[in-house]
């Protein structure tokens, strides 16, 4: 019987999706602007690792996040919301890593850390593939629950339950720990930290560094170890629409009937 | 890790994903265009399935466009999990070696493709909604990146499989040949069916479904025409629900909506809900905040109503009236089922 | 593990809000070894700050390096014009040489949620601490004296020995603790501003700028402000435009028009519409300005507080100089000194804090204020003249003085007196006029 839980909740820092802009003279995506912010759906990761902690009744949230060293900064907007501590994976020999790399960084780190259960957002704003909590638990050959819409802790026989979202309807899926866990993109409402406890993660607190030869995987990430090569990047062209504003709603019957 | 030599990667392979013998619409999506894929490669396309008594189910495959269909077929695959489906398909791979694996990009397909594309060092391309092939026959898979507003081509070119999830509602399912129904012609058929081993057993499981409900819930994702309400509804959302049902569509909601407790949050469209793309999208009262628009913007056609002119809908609608909804959706509602009675007399 | 940390009296000084003002105070208190802690309520620094406008910086410069700052386009040009509700414009414009050389007469066009973030991490950069999306709601008091905040986070009370109250022209915490007086409203003005973007060309060849040359345009009358007493103004910036209206927030309630059409008739008046048609809508704001002068001013010490820059009044605004961000700076500073000094000293209540006060009273910010103060009653007495008739009969006199016909130009100059004569009153009602506006310029 477990009554202490080591919770990892893996975090990302991404550009603002709101301000990343196409440059209309290139036709490129413009990332330089926006300014660098917790992926969106890993506040519903971190707001579920507290939640968990709670019902459990003890244990540790470490928060961890792979990227070069401003990405601290997500690591203490985890901290300042009742995260116990943070660790950066950061290492030029990440740079270039497709989630296959990324997930085995994590992964590592996750064993490292003695992890009953791992939880990440559904997906990252930027390259959004959702990929690395599968992947995570590939690596690691650990049971997954994904899109998952509430948890259902069972410390006594070492399982967490939880409440997927499938199409057409919902099941609930128990898996043994140690598990790796994705929730769904607005699922619970995270909370705001306390004053002090902000206070401690802008001042004194220092996350723990790692590289890739602390996990021993310096061969095995990098723009090499990645299966998936981006060929390019192009603006989507937007959808082009009529945009047809009608008087009566005797021209829209039409139109809605022409589309059927 | 050593690069795999490609050329011993053969074959196109569509997952065909059932649930106690109902198969995913977006299975047969991608049968139809894993077939294109195929011919264009000059290779086979084959049907992988797995799951408990699912034999009439590779044969409705086959008889939709798959040369061979490749079965595992056991108790330990029903209900669906991911780790036995995730370590029965990842066996499968690594003994068949195909070139290209399409799976679709439900939340059975993205939940257990990971588990197979990391052991086998698979390069894994998550939510495309395009495919192609390049003139050396790499697959090319497109996929929407930062809210839609750009588009990334992922290749895999040292790997082996190249797997992709797809969308669903991106391709036209695949049909039966014309007049053949599954299971007409068993001699043509036999050998095309081959049962492999089965290597997971209930024991090596680390997971277990207490319970799976499904068709209680609305599934908007599936449905043709979809009539949403907005925060414009003010708690009403009854005419929306009407046009909903004329149309014989399902009906959707935007964020606000769900949020108020008016409508169901499984019928919440949008970036915290889901992403749909039937043929008719009516938005009534919802003003189109980007995190709503990237639900729904693939959407055949767009109709919008809202009494704000100002609103960003109407710039991503075809067609818009700015109004009352309360005025206009009920006078559609009738106006359709005015017309529904005269196409029944006219027949 | 969930907050066992406490931070009372862990720190010298609290900021209230990381604007101009509480960043150039949280800036000198750092460098004078001070642990400080900055409370802004936006997501970042510069978020919730809104401004035309133009940045003067003599005291910045004091501060930091200008030159790493973000800024826009320097200020090569100032137009200042009068618009009839008819359509007419009369106008003066002037580009010294000088301006286009460092340091630009420290003019510069800014972008706030950019410059303001860069400004802030000075701070940091210095030893200031910055929390952010945290809104201080209340000051904490014990027997009269303050002696910490209240938040709207959990656990969101702190202690400091004194409090520097830098919370803009919506001034809550300083009203909700009575230091201060809610602004009468003939006091306040209401902005509303429009930032649009348009390629870099089209902004230069409008303005006739080139590299980092900018401009300022200031418009009055009723065809810039309708039935008010108020202004409205261009700003280039390098790759947008600023449109903006400010006018009495008095007016605004009684005159039935929303801000938004009172922007929207000034981008209409054929004298502005060709400079800002086009382009982009990339942010829509509003904004309250203080405008009540010395009089308005609220005590600026307390017993373990100051108060500085919008929160104390400190803007000027006299429809040919607006500043604000100087005069925040500079309270600020001498806010942040002030402080330094005391918490060297010992001693937190007002007396000690008291030389903030007097500094600031014997800088530009307050003799600046002292020597405008005659201006709103003036101009608000005068309203009518000044913004209706007087941009018709400019035009009228224009018309008339430059009419191209058989008549001789003798008769036109005539004609062209006596519209003005009939505007002022005669040379009696001129004489007057030039009197009571003496001031104004000089």
């Amino acid at each position: 019987m477990n009554e202490d839980w080591n919770i990892v909740v893996c975090v990302k820092q991404v550009p603002d999706a709101d301000d990343v802009t196409i440059d209309p003279e290139t036709g490129r995506l413009n990332r330089s602007d926006a300014p660098a912010v917790l992926n969106s759906p890993d506040a519903n990761a971190i707001e579920a690792a507290l939640e968990l902690r709670e019902r459990v009744g003890g244990g540790r949230v470490t928060a961890i996040t792979m990227g070069p060293p401003p990405a601290s900064a997500v690591l203490e907007v985890a901290v300042a919301l009742g995260a116990d501590d943070g660790v950066l994976l950061t290492d030029r020999a990440f740079g270039g890593s497709d989630t296959w790399p990324t997930s085995l960084a994590l992964a590592r780190e996750a064993e490292e850390l003695d992890a009953d259960v791992v939880i990440c957002g559904e997906e990252s704003t930027d390259s959004s593939t959702g990929q690395v909590p599968p992947g995570i638990a590939a690596h690691n050959e650990w049971a997954q629950l994904t899109y998952v819409e509430e948890l259902e802790p069972r410390p006594e026989d070492d399982e967490l339950i939880a409440r997927r979202d499938v199409e057409g309807g919902y099941e609930r899926v128990g898996a043994e720990l140690p598990v790796v866990v994705a929730v769904g993109f607005g699922e619970n409402d995270p909370r705001t930290g306390g004053l002090h406890r902000k206070i401690y993660a802008e001042t004194e607190f220092e996350p723990d560094t790692v590289d890739a030869t602390d996990l021993g995987i310096e061969d095995e990430v990098g723009l090499a170890n990645s299966p998936t090569k981006v060929g390019g990047m192009d603006t989507a062209d937007p959808v082009a629409r009529e945009n047809e504003i009608l008087e009566s709603t005797d021209e829209l019957t039409e139109r809605i009937e022409e589309a059927m | 890790m050593s690069d795999v030599n490609v050329d011993d990667y053969d074959d196109v392979w569509v997952f065909v994903e059932q649930h106690a013998g109902t198969v995913a619409p977006v299975s047969w999506e991608l049968l139809a265009e894993g077939r294109r894929l195929a011919d264009e490669k000059d290779e086979a396309l084959v049907a992988l399935v797995i799951g408990e008594d699912v034999e009439e189910i590779a044969a409705d495959a086959i008889a939709r466009g798959a040369d061979r269909a490749l079965v595992a077929d056991d108790p330990v695959f029903e209900p669906y999990r991911a780790d036995p489906y995730g370590a029965q398909f990842r066996a499968v791979v690594e003994d068949r070696k195909p070139d290209v694996v399409l799976i679709g990009g439900t939340h059975t397909g993205r939940d257990f493709a990971g588990r197979v594309a990391v052991p086998t060092m698979a390069g894994l391309t998550a939510d495309c909604t395009e495919l192609d092939v390049d003139d050396e026959g790499l697959l090319l898979a497109r996929r929407p990146t930062f809210e839609g507003d750009a588009m990334a081509t992922i290749k895999c070119p040292d790997h082996r499989p190249q797997m992709a999830t797809v969308r669903a509602g991106v391709y036209e399912p695949a049909e039966r040949e014309d007049g053949q129904a599954v299971g007409d012609d068993p001699a043509e058929r036999e050998g095309a069916i081959e049962f492999v081993d089965v290597v997971v057993d209930e024991p090596d499981t680390v997971s277990r479904v207490l319970e799976r409900e499904v068709g209680t819930v609305a599934d908007i994702t599936d449905a043709d025409v979809l009539v949403a309400a907005g925060g414009g509804c003010d708690g009403d959302v009854a005419p929306v629900q009407e046009l909903a049902d004329v149309l014989d569509g399902e009906l959707a909601a935007s964020r606000k909506a769900v949020d108020e407790g008016w409508v169901e949050p499984s019928r919440q469209v949008g970036q915290t809900g889901k992403t749909v793309r039937p043929d008719l999208y009516v938005a009534c009262g919802i003003s189109g905040a980007v995190q709503h628009l990237e639900g729904m913007n693939d959407s055949a056609t767009v109709i919008a109503i809202n009494d704000d002119p100002n609103a960003p809908i109407f710039e991503h609608a075809d067609h818009g009236i700015v109004g009352d909804l309360f005025d206009v959706v009920p006078e559609l509602t009738a106006q359709l089922r005015d017309g529904d009675d005269r196409r029944v007399i006219d027949a | 593990m969930t907050d066992e940390a406490n931070y009372d009296g862990a720190f010298d000084a609290i900021v209230v809000g990381a604007g101009l003002a509480g960043t150039a105070a949280a800036l000198t208190m750092a460098r004078r070894d001070l642990d400080v802690l900055v409370i802004e309520r936006g997501t970042a620094p510069g978020t919730k700050n809104v401004f035309g406008g133009v940045m003067y910086t003599p005291t910045l410069r004091e501060l930091v390096d200008v030159e790493d700052a973000p800024t826009e386009r320097y200020v090569a040009e100032k137009r200042y014009g009068i618009l009839s509700d008819d359509g007419d414009e009369t106008a003066v414009t002037m580009r010294p040489q000088a301006w286009n050389d460092a340091p630009h007469n420290d003019s510069f066009t800014v972008i706030r949620r950019r410059f303001d973030e860069w400004f802030a991490e000075q701070a940091v950069d210095a030893g200031a601490t910055l929390v952010t999306e945290t809104t201080v709601t209340d000051l904490l008091k014990e027997n009269g004296t303050i002696v910490g905040v209240q938040t709207d986070r959990p656990n969101g009370a702190i202690e400091a020995p004194v409090v520097v109250l830098a919370e803009g022209a919506n001034s809550l915490v300083s009203e909700g603790a009575d230091l201060k007086r809610t602004d009468d409203r003939k006091d306040v003005a209401v902005a509303v501003k429009e930032v649009r973007k348009f390629d870099r060309d089209v902004i230069e060849e409008r303005f006739r700028l080139s590299g980092d040359a900018g401009a300022a345009y200031h418009y009055f009358g009723d065809g810039a402000v309708g039935d008010t007493v108020g202004g409205g103004y261009i700003y280039p910036n390098k790759r947008t435009i600023s449109i903006g209206v400010a006018y009495r927030i008095e007016d605004a309630a009684t005159r039935n028009r929303s801000p938004e059409d009172v922007l929207n008739d000034f981008k209409h008046h054929p004298a502005i519409a060709p400079l800002v048609r086009g382009g982009n809508m990339v942010e829509y704001s509003a904004h309250a300005i203080p405008e009540g002068g010395v009089d308005a001013m609220p005590d600026l010490v307390h017993d373990g507080a100051v108060i500085a820059g919008d929160a104390a009044g400190m803007v000027l605004n006299n429809g040919i100089h607006l500043e604000g961000t100087n005069m925040a700076i500079e309270s600020g500073y001498h806010a942040g000194d002030a402080v330094a000094d005391a918490i060297e000293q010992g001693r937190t209540n007002a007396r000690a804090l008291a030389p903030y006060e007097e500094n600031v009273r014997n800088s530009f910010v307050v003799e600046n204020l002292e020597h405008y103060d005659f201006f709103h009653e003036l101009i608000a007495d005068d309203r009518d003249f000044l913004f209706e008739d007087l941009p018709r009969a400019l035009a009228d006199a224009q018309r008339e003085y430059f009419r191209m016909d058989k008549t001789s130009k003798d008769e036109h100059v005539s004609r062209a007196k006596a519209r003005m004569l009939d505007a002022t009153g005669g040379w009696f009602g001129a004489a007057k006029k030039a009197w009571k506006y003496r001031k104004v310029l000089s």
